[in-house]
């Protein structure tokens, strides 16, 4: 089983990630469709549906405790760094092909273009939390603390971006330095996966190698 | 602790924790002048407040505390109880700390604050939900409520109460809405009968206190957050209009600041220029004959008031994004008139959005747009000062046309605009770009000054002496183009260019003049 400060450290690099994403996204949405209040709360509030969403989803996934939640955490990291690689180049394109629709219908474009992004990254709470019940049995504390490093990367974030990232990369480049982080939580969060599985391997290959051996005896 | 109570709980906390956000980015804003590092800055605190407040709950979840179990709800209840009234006392605090540090230090009580709300999250996750298999289902549907409840907090304080209270009343509601939120979770904890009517009676206590206290620890707050360390017992605005859009305060003396920042003064006269209203009556010189005036941004009304008078503008368009500035022009005399000028559209919008869904083949084109544009390093001004926006600007201007904007000295922008036009001039501190050739025209502009009227009262009057001889230095502006230039004179494209070698292109994508200089802090009035 990995160190829960792996999962930590993980999980605190995925939060830096998704408020870099947010602030970018938000500010390419809003040279689209507007920075009057009516925009900000739609691209708001679509934000947070999809990360509700994402959250339900999350957590009806991690109900079966046969499911390799790390793997499929490592998963949604690379599908949101992927989407992320790609997303102001989507937002663009959609942003100006809907630009005459109605107040509704430009709510609903906004909701589907961070509907995929969104949905991926309110998954992650609920897979980590479902993750670290199963070997420390507190949600309390698993949630405390999870959410306590993923808003803690946010914060570093958020704080990055205005003192250094924002105005050094701009748009592209902050999406970019995302994109990597995730492709890296990813790959560190397979790695975690590995590590937890090789005890239940070993124990699996005990238990064929154990029976043959008494068979032998016998 | 039930899962439903548990559910109730997070909603509830979610749609106070994000509407306090609200209001802290509203007050942010106004103190800092619309800073965008203030706005990331403020999202950090509160970021940070919660990561510690979830990380000490975390702490306090024993691992013998079952879910379901009714003590732990006694806990909540006090923690909720502090944390509302922590979280009602920081839009006070700003005003305090502006007149002694400015808003920084304030961000420490969001943090505070933005900590214990952020506790209860765990908190009622642990004493709602079991530790089993379906742990992690059950903690996706408390965060989906505290999700849904932020959503709420974001549409009707965002949308609703911003519109209909002034800030204190907000505070208010807010706190109160906390305090209900308190007396429910006592009410749920199975307290004996005369427990409850203690704690029940604590709550309406607490609640007493808020009410008694707000129009006092509320009083003048804008005023306090504008002028600072300025600030006096007798320092008052003459007009706060406060709308979900923004908050515009007017001085005593006339000048209007937008979300806490300059914009503008009401005066249309040239003689007595205290606005630069000058730049206005520039048009005249710079277009032979605008008929078509696109402008972006209404603010006190003055500018569109004298461009309203042109001679020969036969429909002028105005954009303005906050609603409000309407009611502020409707309230003054001297610029009213516009809301009824039947040359004159006000359209509430964006002003990028309308030219995108405003194509210049169904009439949209102009002889000028003209944007006298806020400071160029407020939040989201890029998106009406970058090489994009200024392309968008050249598709919907008619032959000849000329685009005219405030760049308020940023050599970036001045910059852009002599970059992506071939024709560009500096009038003072705006810039005047076209495709067709540019000149600020002496003949023109002294017919413009000659016949210009408002209201039927000559712009200047040249039947005395001393205006005759304020006519004549104001026509002599248009030699300044054959003489060195000075910050406040005309300046070709090529020294422009020359001058700002070392300024950057803005676009979209790079943001340039927001963040060149992270944090800036404004002298007070």
């Amino acid at each position: 089983m990995p160190g829960r400060a792996w999962i930590y450290a993980v999980f605190l690099l995925s939060g830096f990630a998704a408020l870099l994403y947010q602030i970018v996204w938000q500010r390419a949405l809003y040279a689209i469709y507007g920075i009057n209040i009516e925009s900000v709360t739609m691209v708001v509030t679509a934000f947070m549906l999809g990360l509700g969403i994402g959250s339900v989803v999350g957590g009806v996934v991690s109900k079966d405790p046969k499911r390799p939640v790390l793997l499929m955490f490592a998963l949604v990291e690379l599908g949101i760094g992927l989407f992320g690689a790609i997303s102001l180049g989507v937002f663009h394109a959609v942003g100006n092909a809907t630009l005459g629709m109605s107040a509704l219908a430009t709510f609903f474009v906004t909701f589907l273009l961070v509907l995929v992004p969104t949905l991926l990254m309110g998954s992650t709470l609920p897979l980590l939390v479902a993750h670290l019940v199963r070997s420390n049995g507190n949600v309390g504390k698993s949630v405390g603390t999870l959410y306590f490093v993923n808003t803690l990367g946010s914060a570093f974030a958020s704080a990055a971006a205005v003192l250094f990232v924002l105005g050094r990369a701009g748009q592209t480049g902050s999406v970019r330095v995302a994109a990597v982080l995730n492709v890296t939580v990813s790959l560190l969060a397979y790695v975690a996966h590995r590590r937890s599985q090789r005890p239940a391997e070993i124990a699996a290959t005990l238990s064929a190698a154990v029976p043959a051996e008494t068979a032998e005896v016998e | 602790m039930s899962f439903t109570v548990a559910l109730v709980v997070a909603g509830v906390s979610g749609f106070i924790a994000l509407s306090y956000e609200i209001l802290w980015y509203r007050v942010i804003a106004f103190a800092s002048w619309g800073l965008p590092g203030a706005f990331g800055l403020l999202l950090a605190a509160y970021l940070l407040g919660i990561a510690i407040g979830s990380r000490v709950a975390g702490a306090f979840c024993k691992d013998d505390a079952t879910a379901g179990d009714k003590n732990q709800l006694r806990a909540i209840a006090a923690f909720a109880l502090v944390a509302n009234v922590v979280a009602w006392s920081v839009v006070p605090f700003f005003g305090w700390s502006s007149k002694k540090y400015d808003w920084p230090p304030a961000l420490a009580l969001v943090a505070l604050s933005a900590a214990l709300l952020g506790a209860i999250l765990p908190l009622v996750s642990h004493f709602g939900i079991a530790a089993d298999d379906r742990a992690g289902q059950r903690l996706s549907y408390v965060y989906l409520a505290n999700i849904v409840g932020s959503a709420a907090g974001s549409l009707i304080t965002g949308f609703v109460f911003l519109d209909v209270w002034p800030l204190h009343t907000i505070g208010l509601v807010i706190s109160l809405v906390g305090l209900g939120l308190v007396a429910l979770i006592a009410a749920l904890a199975g307290f004996e009968r005369a427990r409850l009517v203690r704690w029940l009676s604590s709550v309406a206590v607490a609640a007493g206190v808020l009410v008694a206290l707000t129009p006092r620890a509320y009083d003048r707050i804008w005023e306090k957050l504008l002028y600072k360390s300025k600030f006096e017992e007798t320092t008052k605005f003459y007009e706060v209009i406060e709308t979900k859009s923004g908050v515009i305060t007017v001085t005593q003396d006339g000048t209007v600041y937008g979300g806490g920042a300059y914009d503008g003064r009401f005066n249309t006269s040239i003689r007595w220029d205290r606005n630069g209203i000058m730049r206005a009556y520039g048009i005249g010189a710079l277009h032979p004959a605008p008929k078509k005036i696109l402008m972006i941004g209404l603010a006190s009304g003055s500018w569109a008031k004298v461009i309203s008078h042109l001679p020969g503008l036969e429909h002028l368009t105005i954009v303005e994004i906050n609603p409000g500035y309407t009611k502020l022009v409707a309230n003054h005399d001297e610029v009213k008139g516009i809301l009824v000028d039947p040359k004159v559209d006000v359209v509430i919008d964006d002003g990028r959005r309308w030219l995108h869904r405003h194509a210049p083949d169904d009439g949209a084109r102009f002889d000028v747009i003209v944007m006298n544009t806020t400071w160029h390093w407020r939040a989201h001004i890029t998106n009406l000062l970058s090489t994009e926006f200024m392309q968008l600007a050249r598709a919907h201007l008619a032959p000849g046309g000329i685009f005219y904007f405030n760049t308020t000295s940023s050599e970036d922008v001045q910059r852009t605009a002599a970059t992506a036009f071939p024709h560009a001039m500096r009038v003072y501190n705006f810039m005047a770009v076209s495709d067709a050739p540019l000149v600020f025209d002496k003949m023109r502009w002294a017919a413009t000054l000659a016949s210009f009227t408002i209201d039927g009262e000559p712009a200047i009057d040249r039947t005395t002496e001393e205006g005759r001889k304020f006519f004549d230095e104001l026509v002599a502006y248009a030699d300044g183009i054959h003489e060195e230039p000075t910050s406040e004179g005309l300046e070709s494209r090529e020294r422009i260019l020359a001058r700002t070698h070392a300024a950057r292109v803005v676009t979209d994508d790079n943001m340039v003049p927001e963040w060149r200089e992270v944090l800036r802090f404004q002298e007070p009035p």
